[in-house]
């Protein structure tokens, strides 16, 4: 099935599509090749692919920028990074996107078809129920990446909880597979790992939502009234304390204090504190991150703006 | 160097940038291009002033006026008559409560009057992000003169004279703590900062490090030079990423500086120092809990002795100080001992900060003297009771302390006086509670805290503080028993004296405090079913005083379960089969005419009333 594998490279250099046309066309696959974002994107409009091979500097639209499009507009197709220059920072952000995997510059035949094959078998696995799979797996960008932080903190004495908040960077929580994968690196038992990451609250075994709201539950919200707010955003986003919403979107976490005291109370969405909540704020801020809007059915709001008039 | 006129100085502390800092700045800064005034009005973002409550907040030197609340409305106007016409804009002035006239300058409104700023000294005055501005207001002078002036022995005179005692909670003497250590031999020592600041209500360390991070790194150079340590971390809680990245920078600066790393101001010193991020346990503020968490491990505490003096991370002797005692230790090294007994009572000396927040008018970091009354904080500085309520009790320390009533406000504030009262002065959380607040639901609050972050190495705290937790939730939900308040008392008690570290042996004073002096709380939710408060939903009634009723419908349109029948002139009623409790009429009445009775009340309410207040009245 890998034979029928259609597999667009692009790259600003020639040379570079032409060698990986060499290598994979002789094991079966069908290579196309673009010289930039644009024609990458005028390809992917016209024809489809099972994946994209992408430089990412390139000259106009570059690789970051092609890898935005693909996941908006062509969600699908599966990409791996080739780059000469993996900056920890284009890496983080490329694996934030949802990459594959990556061959570094320059390749030899034997790295470009191994990571081919792995590529094209998660692709393919991935389809049928796009978000599933990772709860079992992680895509191998991933890995190479926990394997370089890995790698860089071995040595250190007492290194694991950096390593941890590492791993949970990148791959966003910390389930079973990567707890074993950190245990084997870093040469210690998997209970020891696991004893970790369940002591710290700021360790998760369950993926979060895209937007984390932290509600502050220390004792100035608890005495300005943070009871009421979380029970509205609970209703609202119908999740518990720990819970993610069925699409993904929200998660609730309980926090001890922010430290935002004078503003109780206090919640916090991904980086961003909000003070001095009621419970109809909260929904609002809520509903500004893409979250159900507000909590009344039409009738009910006519009702209340009537009830208000009259 | 540039010529500026006038410097504004606008916060960009965790709270004001909530409350807007970020726009007004690029609202302040179009504004002053479009008058042409960005070449002689420079804008500095500082750390945190400490008035959070009224942010954004903005001083503006030389003039030293004080802004607080600014929109981006308000920016043109305030530009154009400040900064165009020379004219303070007294609409964002601050006011006092009922008093009209607005005060200008910053040192005259009674939140900061009273304050003495020694651990802020620099507070809203430099760019927390800019080594040259700390070294400007004598910055990293102490360090050159401990490194380069002074022995070892000295330095930890000096601490020890001056009666500075740790600011994290226990309270002790710091000076003492550098000697222990420095007295051990060993090739490799630790010097540590406690940035967890876990307790909630208390955010004084999240504050110096985000103001003023230098203050801390400084403190810690002196701290390894009097223990003979090569080597520190500072552990700072995940939550804090402000606090972390100015921590970063402001190291990397120091490092470059050389007031960091290999043969410091070429004295042959030598200290290195690391970030160490938390992941989240209350427990790790315990000293050896904390030093376990560093070595990568589950932050369990284990038994002292051997104390970290003698064995601590990975089996050196190290020092753990708190970021505020750290903060203080400069000025101490460069105006000596006395100058710090100064201020403060004997045994408590100098200054100590409060995260001062709950039901007062203002909120805030505060910085004062040790020994003075707790009424000042909270009426002076504080600016009394939100919304004209009734003061119930002011909660100190936390978790591990405990709530002061009325009666007891005059007493200053030392170490020893707060634990005689029960509470504890800890690392300066100082919440205010009024009438509205439940002694018994406070006191479970505390305890839903502690038994969630006990760490479960001992029985007693691990299954007592569950025990207590679950007792406490029967009261509150109107299933308490008669022996159940002798019960508490006695648990607690066997809980403080098994187990094996702080947290433990602390968790019961919410309990007991609340026990000593709200003891009838407790006896009217077991025996009457009556939450006072209007808290405990299974144990109140609501009822609507058809005297004081103005029959206006707040309470009717707030309603969510339309519990309330009435019309314009028709006192409202309350029907009791359709309420859930909720307490929100009672918050939105604007007349006090709803009352709270015992559930499942019946009779007459007036009569009801009348006879509980007179027997309330006998009692005093």
């Amino acid at each position: 099935m890998s034979a029928e594998s259609k597999i667009l490279v692009v790259d600003d250099e020639l040379v570079v599509i032409k060698s990986a046309e060499r290598v994979l066309k002789s094991e079966g696959y069908q290579i196309e090749g673009a010289l930039g974002g644009r024609e990458a994107i005028l390809k992917m409009e016209q024809g489809t692919y099972d994946l994209v091979f992408t430089d990412l500097k390139m000259p106009e639209v570059d690789g970051i920028t092609l890898i935005r499009w693909i996941k908006k507009s062509r969600p699908n197709i599966g990409i791996v990074i080739i780059t000469g220059y993996p900056s920890q920072d284009t890496m983080k952000e490329a694996i934030e996107l949802g990459i594959i995997d990556y061959v570094p510059k320059p390749f030899t035949p034997s790295v470009l078809l191994d990571v081919t094959k792995r590529a094209v078998e998660w692709a393919e696995g991935r389809k049928p129920s796009e978000e599933k799979a990772v709860a079992e797996e992680f895509p191998p960008a991933m890995a190479k990446e926990l394997d370089r932080v890995i790698r860089e903190y071995r040595q250190r004495p007492g290194c694991l909880i950096p390593v941890l908040q590492r791993a949970q960077e990148i791959v966003g929580f910390l389930p079973p597979v990567v707890q074993k994968r950190i245990a084997k690196g870093l040469n210690m038992p998997e209970a020891e790992v696991h004893s970790v990451v369940s002591f710290y609250s700021f360790f998760t075994m369950k993926p979060r939502g895209d937007h984390n709201v932290r509600v502050c539950l220390g004792t100035a919200c608890y005495v300005k009234g943070i009871e009421g707010v979380l029970a509205k955003i609970k209703d609202q986003l119908k999740i518990d304390i720990g819970e993610t919403t069925e699409d993904r979107k929200f998660s609730i976490e309980g926090v001890r204090c922010l430290g935002a005291c004078g503003l109780a109370p206090v919640m916090m969405i991904d980086q961003e504190t909000y003070g001095a909540l009621t419970p109809s704020k909260a929904l609002k801020i809520i509903s500004q991150y893409g979250g159900p809007a507000s909590g009344q059915s039409p009738e009910e709001e006519t009702a209340a703006v009537a009830e208000q008039e009259g | 160097m540039e010529k500026v006129r006038s410097h504004l100085m606008l916060c960009a502390g965790t709270g004001c940038v909530a409350s807007g800092t970020t726009k007004v700045k690029a609202a302040l800064e179009e504004e002053l291009a479009k008058k042409g005034l960005s070449e002689e009005i420079k804008i500095v973002l500082t750390g945190c002033n400490g008035y959070c409550a009224e942010g954004p907040v903005m001083a503006v030197y030389p003039e030293e006026v004080f802004y607080q609340k600014l929109t981006v409305e308000e920016v043109p106007k305030l530009v154009e008559e400040h900064f165009l016409k020379g004219r303070p804009y007294q609409k964002l002035m601050f006011r006092e409560p009922e008093k009209k006239t607005a005060i200008p300058a910053m040192k005259d409104i009674p939140f900061f009057k009273h304050q003495v700023l020694r651990v802020l000294r620099n507070k809203g005055l430099i760019d927390p992000e800019k080594i040259e501005e700390y070294i400007a207001r004598d910055g990293y002078q102490a360090v050159a003169k401990a490194l380069t002036a002074m022995t070892p022995e000295e330095i930890i005179k000096t601490v020890k004279d001056s009666g500075l005692r740790g600011r994290g909670g226990a309270g002790f003497l710091t000076g003492l703590k550098w000697e222990f250590a420095s007295k051990v031999p060993s090739a490799v020592k630790f010097m540590l900062c406690n940035g967890d600041e876990g307790d909630p209500g208390a955010f004084m360390d999240r504050s110096v490090m985000e103001a003023d991070p230098h203050s801390v790194i400084e403190g810690m150079i002196i701290g390894a030079k009097a223990i003979g340590a090569n080597y520190g971390y500072i552990y700072v809680r995940a939550e804090y990423p402000l606090a972390v990245k100015r921590l970063r920078m402001a190291i990397d600066q120091a490092t470059e500086a050389g007031l960091l790393g290999k043969n410091i101001l070429d004295t042959g010193f030598d200290f290195e120092l690391d970030i160490y991020l938390g992941a989240g346990a209350f427990v790790c503020g315990e000293e050896t809990a904390l030093m376990r968490s560093i070595e990568g491990k589950r932050g369990m505490p284990r038994p002292r002795p051997p104390f970290p003096a003698v064995k601590g991370l990975w089996d050196k002797p190290s020092v753990l100080n708190n970021v505020e005692t750290l903060a203080q230790i400069s000025p101490i090294i460069l105006n000596g001992s006395e100058w710090y007994r100064s201020l403060g009572t004997e045994k408590s000396a100098g200054t100590k900060v409060f995260a001062l927040t709950g039901a007062v008018n203002n909120v805030g970091l505060v910085e004062v003297p040790m020994g003075i009354p707790l009424r000042t904080i909270i009426y002076d500085i504080g600016g009394g009771i939100k919304k004209g309520k009734k003061f119930k009790a002011v909660q100190l320390g936390g978790p591990s302390g405990g709530c002061i009533p009325e009666h007891l406000l005059d007493i200053p504030v030392t170490y020893e006086d707060i634990v005689a009262t029960g509470a504890i002065v800890g690392s300066g959380g100082m919440v205010v509670m009024d009438e509205g607040t439940c002694m018994v639901g406070t006191a479970k609050f505390f305890l839903e805290f502690t038994a969630d972050e006990s760490c479960g190495k001992c029985t007693p705290c691990r299954v007592g503080t569950k025990i207590l937790l679950d007792m406490l939730t029967d009261i509150t939900e109107g299933k308490g028993k008669e022996s159940d308040i002798a019960t508490l008392e006695d648990l607690s008690r066997d809980i403080i004296t098994t187990s094996l570290c702080g947290l433990g042996q602390t968790a019961p004073n919410p309990v007991l405090s609340t026990l000593r002096y709200f003891k009838h709380e407790y006896e009217s939710h077991i025996h009457q079913k009556w939450c006072k408060a209007g808290v405990c939903r299974n144990l109140t009634t609501f009822w609507i005083d058809e005297k004081l009723c103005k029959a206006c419908g707040a309470c009717l349109r707030a309603c969510p379960s339309k519990a309330i029948v009435g019309e314009k002139k028709v006192p409202h009623k309350i029907i009791q089969e359709l309420c859930v409790n909720c307490r929100t009429c009672f918050d939105t009445c604007k007349f006090n005419s709803i009352r709270i009775l015992p559930a499942g009340f019946e009779g007459d309410p007036n009569e009801f009333l009348a006879k509980t207040a007179a027997g309330a009245k006998e009692e005093k």
